[in-house]
């Protein structure tokens, strides 16, 4: 452990002498008579020792912190009347205590001004502070030179300052009334500075000042469940007061310092919204089960008379009874209406799991539905994909994760990370509903994920699809070239060469002429089949445009081919599918269609090429594996086209292709 | 006959030059691109330049943009292209849009006689165009285009003519007497409804114009 500084001298100082008060207290009330019952006493000891020791806790740790030295400066203000007590007797501990009661509530008040930063909420505040104290310190004066003797069980006690000048001169027994009003007042301006408080702060500092205001909202609940069991002894003649209502009132304090605890300490700072919640339910079940349990046990008095076992037995079933669902309906409400957000996001996302499951959304939507759920606008769902390391949107594209000041919250899925959900870091401090929000959404996120990852990979095996294709165009077009290039032009060149011998035969020699004409002609034959087969590879003229080689096609077909080709150009790869898709069309039309005429239409629209072959001939063409059709459905398809067949028999055949031109 | 030879395969162009030395031409320059060509069309202002289409750097259609630079810069000059396969749109057009124009796939060159009087008939201000070409421009006559209405005989003599010859070689071709060929191409030209005049360079342009027309 570090250096003691002076300070936390000074706190173990005050938290030792607290506890000193404490225990000469107890001694005192052991051998006196007793104004609480005895077994009240530990939890007195734990009302006053509570903050004593959240402020000890808070001053290790923050030696400078305000709202601690409040914390054990205010239950030594009471400590202290103890000592009063041993030493100067009975009747100054009386005068005292009655003077200074009102501290029990100043310390609460000063904590509410300055909590949870330690600083007034503006510097106008010091007015509310100023008041604070002349009304505490007015009223307490006051009271210590109140000549007026004591009432109750202590009337026999001798007021010591009884006849004094100075309080017969202040008429002490008005002049109070001002000062108590302005203590009532100061309650008011302590509950008005957490509320505004809650309203300007954000974050961290609203969580704490949620956790005072917590624990000061629980005044006003253990007052109404006063009035209800006061209203219960009444009616039944039973005090309970002392039973329930006592230790209740002590636990507020304890409360308080334990919420002051948590809140400064920011330990365990996000449970507060479930607190609320469940202080919320519990007490509304409480005041409702106690108000079944009056209402039973005093309509049955009045109606078969007195306070009878019968009565009494059948309250209590009707509260068993009402118990479990009552506890459902009150939850269900207080989340409706304190945790609003959560139990809207929730929902939501069920509507939204409904639309799915009929159909009219796509699970991949979920990453809008949770930033509606969530309400932030910017949050942004991305999906995980695990084989790649890397992300993708809703829309099934690659992305990387944003580098802004949003925070990110991994979300995980039987351990396996699935996505994650990009958010407004304030988003951070509403963990109840960020949990509960993608505790609901969790197997929506992992179908969405499921989908997006399907989809990405889809993308790619067609995209590589694509690239084989092309690929073998590419390969077609250089082979094409080497044929035209090296072993024709080769040819040519041997051929001429031949001509040139032939040409310089002497004239002796003429005989062999004939055989270098039947020579030259073989190598002009070969040029000529090299040519047919570069041009089965890929016809030259497709370099001219579609247009150009449809028409050359036409003008070799064997029918009248009536050609209707604009002359924009598209890729070359899809220039290249359209025209086997209609070379491969008309050798069918002519060699099994027995087609007396053929149209190709080929027309580039919305950044699509269609290509239509149609002719008039025997119809019933089907597309069967491993047939031409199917081979070019395939090459159609791997450039993301489409090709479909209208061919009804004795109808002719309608092929129609559309080809996605990428621009 | 003073001629430049572009071509960038170096066997078939000193194959070539040779060929047309042997006929008793001269060789100006031997070229193996479009640039080249230019140039020394630019400084010797040959009557005759004999082209390939694909050459460097691009091997797409250098050549061909240069004999349509060469027709329009150098008048004078008359271009031969040869090319390793049809590609007959330029082609037709370049022919049918001006004389001293010819267009042959290369291995024409291996039946040197036809070769060379083609060569002289462009370099005379005639032209040349592949038999390959005008087959396709001949193929499929439509209904009721009056080329349906030409004899077998006939549609042979016309692709004969659109192909550059004269009268003569077309006599000579298909074994005829001129005057034959003659009786031949004016009733070709009366069922076309074509103009007939004696001059074989303008008549090869109103039939290639025709069937370009038809056939598109």
């Amino acid at each position: 452990m570090s250096r003691m500084s002076p300070l936390r001298i000074a706190a173990f100082g005050l938290a030792g002498a607290i506890v000193l008060f404490a225990l000469l207290d107890a001694v005192r009330r052991s051998d006196g008579e007793e104004w609480i019952p005895l077994w009240l006493y530990p939890l007195v000891l734990a009302a006053l020792l509570a903050p004593t020791t959240v402020g000890l806790l808070i001053v290790n740790r923050q030696p400078r912190n305000v709202i601690a030295w409040i914390l054990l400066l205010g239950p030594l203000s009471l400590a202290i009347q103890s000592l009063l007590w041993v030493s100067f007797g009975e009747g100054w501990a009386l005068q005292v205590d009655r003077a200074t009661w009102p501290l029990l509530y100043a310390w609460p008040v000063a904590v509410a001004f300055v909590f949870p930063i330690g600083r007034l909420l503006s510097p106008r505040w010091r007015w509310a502070v100023a008041f604070t104290v002349l009304s505490f310190g007015g009223f307490i004066a006051l009271a210590l030179v109140d000549p007026s003797p004591f009432d109750g069980d202590d009337a026999s006690v001798l007021n010591p300052l009884a006849d004094n000048v100075v309080g017969e001169a202040l008429r002490v027994d008005t002049t109070f009334w001002p000062f108590l009003l302005g203590m009532l007042a100061s309650l008011f301006l302590g509950a008005y500075a957490i509320r505004l408080r809650l309203r300007r702060s954000t974050g961290v500092e609203r969580l704490q000042t949620l956790w005072l205001a917590w624990a000061l909202a629980l005044v006003p609940i253990v007052l109404l469940l006063c009035m209800l069991s006061g209203l219960l002894g009444y009616a039944l003649g039973v005090t309970i007061v002392d039973w329930i209502v006592f230790p209740l009132i002590l636990g507020i304090w304890v409360a308080t310092a334990v919420a002051i605890g948590v809140a400064i300490t920011r330990h365990g700072l996000y449970a507060i919204e479930r607190l609320i919640n469940r202080t919320l339910v519990y007490a509304t079940l409480t005041a409702l089960l106690v108000a079944v349990y009056a209402g039973v046990t005093i309509g049955l008095g009045v109606l078969v008379g007195g306070d009878s076992p019968g009565v009494i037995a059948v309250a209590t079933l009707f509260v068993a009874l009402a118990f479990l669902p009552l506890r459902a309906r009150i939850q269900d409400l207080v989340d409706r209406r304190y945790r609003r957000a959560r139990y809207e996001g929730v929902r939501m996302v069920r509507a939204f799991e409904d639309e799915v499951r009929d159909g009219v959304r796509a699970p991949e939507e979920i990453g809008g539905v949770l930033a509606d759920a969530l309400r932030d606008p910017l949050a942004e769902l991305l999906f995980w994909l695990p084989a790649s390391d890397a992300f993708a949107d809703a829309r099934a594209e690659v992305v990387r994760l944003p580098q802004d000041e949003r925070a990110r919250l991994e979300i995980r899925r039987d351990d396996a990370r699935t996505a994650v959900l990009v958010h407004d870091p304030a988003l951070g401090e509403r963990r109840d509903l960020l949990d509960g929000v993608l505790s609901a959404a969790a197997l929506s996120i992992e179908m969405a994920r499921l989908r997006v990852e399907v989809r990405i990979q889809l993308a790619e095996v067609e995209a590589s699809r694509t690239r084989i294709v092309e690929a073998g165009y590419e390969e077609r077009r250089r082979l094409e070239r080497d044929l035209h290039d090296g072993a024709q032009q080769r040819l040519v060149s041997l051929g001429v060469q031949l001509r040139r011998l032939q040409l310089k035969l002497p004239r002796e020699a003429a005989v062999l002429s004939p055989a270098f004409d039947q020579v030259v002609d073989e190598v002009g034959a070969a040029i000529g089949d090299l040519r047919q087969i570069a041009a089965g590879m890929r016809p030259a003229r497709l370099d001219d445009g579609l247009s150009a080689a449809l028409h050359d096609l036409a003008r070799t077909a064997p029918v009248p081919v009536e050609v209707d080709v604009s002359e924009d150009r598209a890729p070359a790869s899809v220039e290249a599918a359209a025209y086997f898709v209609a070379c491969e069309v008309l050798t069918n039309a002519v060699k099994h269609g027995s087609a007396s005429k053929v149209a190709v239409r080929a027309v580039r629209e919305n950044g699509t090429l269609h290509v239509s072959v149609a002719d008039d001939g025997v119809g019933g063409a089907v597309v069967r594996r491993g047939s031409g059709l199917a081979g070019l459905r395939d090459r159609v398809g791997a450039l993301g086209g489409t090709l479909e067949v209208v061919s009804p028999r004795a109808g002719g055949t309608r092929i129609e292709v559309v080809i996605p031109c990428g621009s | 006959m003073r001629i430049v030879i572009a071509e960038d395969t170096v066997l078939l162009r000193e194959g070539l030059a040779g060929l047309l030395e042997d006929a008793g031409h001269t060789v100006l320059a031997r070229v193996g691109d479009a640039e080249s060509l230019l140039a020394v069309v630019a400084e010797h202002e040959p009557e005759l330049a004999i082209v390939d289409v694909r050459m460097p750097p691009t091997y797409e259609d250098e050549g061909m943009r240069a004999a349509v630079e060469i027709r329009r810069e150098h008048p004078a000059t008359a271009v031969l292209v040869l090319s390793q396969h049809v590609e007959s749109r330029y082609a037709v057009e370049l022919v049918s849009a001006d004389g001293g124009f010819g267009y042959l796939l290369k291995d024409r060159v291996l039946d040197v006689g036809e070769f060379l009087e083609a060569a002289a008939r462009v370099a005379g201000g005639g032209s040349a165009l592949d038999p390959v070409v005008v087959k396709e421009l001949l193929v499929q006559p439509h209904d009721g285009d009056p080329l349906a209405e030409l004899t077998p005989r006939e549609r042979e003599v016309l692709g004969l003519v659109a192909e550059g010859r004269t009268n003569a070689g077309i006599a000579r071709q298909l074994w005829l007497t001129e005057k034959t060929v003659e009786t031949h191409v004016r009733s070709i030209l009366g069922k076309l409804d074509l103009p007939h005049d004696g001059d074989t360079h303008r008549r090869v342009l109103a039939v290639v114009t025709y069937l370009r027309a038809s056939a598109v």
